[in-house]
């Protein structure tokens, strides 16, 4: 596992992509190099008492070439709307690569549903498994086709990109799942990563309970510390007690291994 | 500098002495972890090593294992976050067996945290720690808001005293008393932990708070409550370890929105022999490392030889 470093580190660019979205490219060599998919960063970029606490974001994508990293920020709190603010070239406190890496790529197709900021989360997974020839297909969801988020990242990555708005201004008119449902009959998928959606993740668990795929969820929690110590982001665990740490035992989890919110 | 301090010896010093005494016990510095906001592993060790530490301490331990509380757990408020963790736990026989011989291991002295929900656990948990050999303090977490047991074992004097007492009669560790804030005057219960035998204190635990979050028109923790921890509280704590020490003579482990080395510079006036990191290992781990150089930094700045020196200086005599 790679070991997490605790750097300042020097915004390269930022751009808003689609509307309320930001991507930041950040300059930190040994994040960029050690990162694998599924792995997040605490970010911070201020000295205030008001945001304090730092925030996790999803890495986007690494290049340990360049030695930068990128996120993806829906803009809605104190805290993402300072970072949205940050100019280019401005310090940011950054912890990571935290959390556990996807380390398993034997599926002979993979599917993403994603949906909203949830998109941003398996961008990097995307990339991976293209870079191994393996078969992506990515169903991208939004309320309408301005709020479509990572979309030319994943149309890069995937063997095919299925787009559906909730209000048929752009693709599929309707539910995600049914593309996605539409997939598993056509025998194109035996694996399936969830994020950005309550309704997806219990779809996909139920799919995964039977026996249809092996289902992840890409989960999030209210996390002060990102690395163990604050036990903030608890997540409850489904046919056990206790509760698994977002951050130390995720932030992807088989969908079988946690309760879904309802 | 001060015209006083240009004695001989401070002169000639060339590092101050960190180290200080918590009941019999030397810690190398001053500078500990809060119980629960730090972990020993892998991840920690990177950034720097936990053997630099004045003390190790774990996360409150139950006799049983405990599940914690419901998320959400936290909440972030202005300079400071509400927690309703509800300290979760492997029970005593797991950290006995896995995590304590880690804490041993590291090098300084070695704090365990207890807490129990009856008066007999926390004698049998005591007992067990002390008959495990690794330990060098026992801290007695009297004072988590969170627990739906409610016993307020730090709110009310004569239960206090009670507990206190209780283990202090057990064991021969010396006791720690963790103290809560929420009392009409912690030197009253400071002064009620001394006579009942603790041989230090901590001061303070979390101050009891709530949030509402205005989305979901729900208190925002799924404890309803939570202890409001960070720099948010820090002048409160400064006052209730200044008041505590003007009334005990046992050592102060200082505590409360703690961010670095000027803010435990204030307690160790105040009256804190040592200081306690909680909130603030979450946002910049290098804190206690930071804290630790800087008040090396300010003592050889202010001509002292040994932070001893300034324990307690604020008081106006």
């Amino acid at each position: 596992m790679a070991v997490p470093v605790y750097r300042k580190a020097t915004l390269v660019s930022r751009k808003e992509s689609p509307r309320g979205y930001v991507h930041l490219v950040i300059r930190e060599e040994q994040i960029a190099r050690t990162a694998g998919p599924g792995q997040f960063v605490m970010v911070r970029g201020w000295h205030t008492g008001d945001p304090i606490l730092p925030r996790p974001f999803d890495i986007v994508l690494a290049d340990p070439l360049k030695g930068v990293f990128r996120l993806c920020i829906k803009v809605e709190g104190k805290g993402t709307r300072l970072l949205s603010t940050l100019k280019k070239g401005s310090s940011l406190y950054v912890t990571g690569p935290l959390g556990k890496s996807i380390t398993e790529f034997d599926s002979a197709g993979t599917a993403l549903l994603v949906r909203g900021a949830g998109a941003a989360a398996v961008v990097f997974l995307a990339e991976t498994l293209s870079k191994l020839k393996k078969p992506v297909y990515t169903v991208l969801s939004a309320s309408t086709k301005s709020r479509l988020v990572c979309r030319a990242l994943l149309e890069e990555f995937s063997n095919d990109v299925f787009i559906a708005t909730d209000d048929g201004t752009e693709g599929y008119h309707g539910n995600g799942t049914d593309i996605l449902d539409q997939l598993i009959r056509e025998g194109k998928v035996d694996t399936v990563y969830t994020c950005g959606s309550h309704r997806f993740a219990r779809h996909v668990k139920a799919l995964d309970l039977a026996g249809k795929v092996k289902g992840y969820l890409f989960l999030e929690g209210n996390m002060g510390c990102g690395m163990g110590d604050c036990h903030g982001c608890a997540v409850k665990k489904d046919g056990q007690d206790g509760y698994f740490l977002v951050c130390m035992d995720g932030p992807v989890f088989r969908s079988r291994s946690v309760v879904v919110e309802p | 500098m001060r015209m006083q301090d240009f004695s001989r010896d401070r002169l000639t010093s060339v590092s101050p002495d960190l180290s200080v005494d918590i009941a019999g016990v030397r810690f190398p510095n001053p500078v500990m972890p809060a119980s629960g906001a730090y972990e020993v592993d892998e991840i920690h060790d990177n950034f720097f090593s936990p053997s630099e530490l004045g003390a190790v301490i774990n996360k409150t331990i139950f006799l049983h294992p405990r599940p914690g509380n419901p998320p959400p757990r936290i909440w972030e408020t202005p300079c400071g976050m509400l927690n309703a963790i509800g300290i979760p736990s492997d029970g005593a026989e797991v950290f006995i067996r896995d995590k304590l011989p880690a804490l041993r291991r590291l090098g300084p002295p070695v704090v365990v945290s207890i807490a129990g929900e009856t008066m007999e656990e926390w004698i049998e948990l005591a007992e067990r720690i002390e008959a495990t050999g690794m330990a060098d303090l026992l801290e007695l977490n009297l004072s988590c808001p969170n627990l739906s047991e409610g016993i307020p074992w730090s709110t009310e004097e004569k239960t206090l005293e009670r507990v206190v007492s209780a283990v202090v009669s057990r064991v021969k560790l010396p006791v720690i008393a963790k103290l809560s804030p929420v009392v009409t005057d912690i030197a009253d219960m400071a002064r009620t932990a001394e006579r009942a035998g603790a041989a230090a204190l901590s001061m303070i635990n979390t101050y009891k708070g709530m949030a509402i979050d205005i989305k979901k028109k729900r208190p925002a923790l799924g404890n309803i409550t939570g202890g409001l921890s960070g720099p948010a509280i820090r002048p409160l704590a400064v006052w209730a370890v200044y008041s505590a020490h003007e009334v005990v003579k046992i050592p102060i482990i200082g505590m409360g929105g703690i961010d670095g080395p000027a803010a435990a510079i204030e307690f160790l006036l105040a009256g804190a022999s040592a200081v306690a990191v909680g909130m603030y290992n979450f946002i910049d781990p290098f804190t206690m490392k930071r804290t630790i150089e800087g008040i090396r930094t300010y003592l050889a700045e202010e001509g002292y030889s040994s932070v001893r020196e300034i324990i307690g200086l604020a008081h106006v005599k």
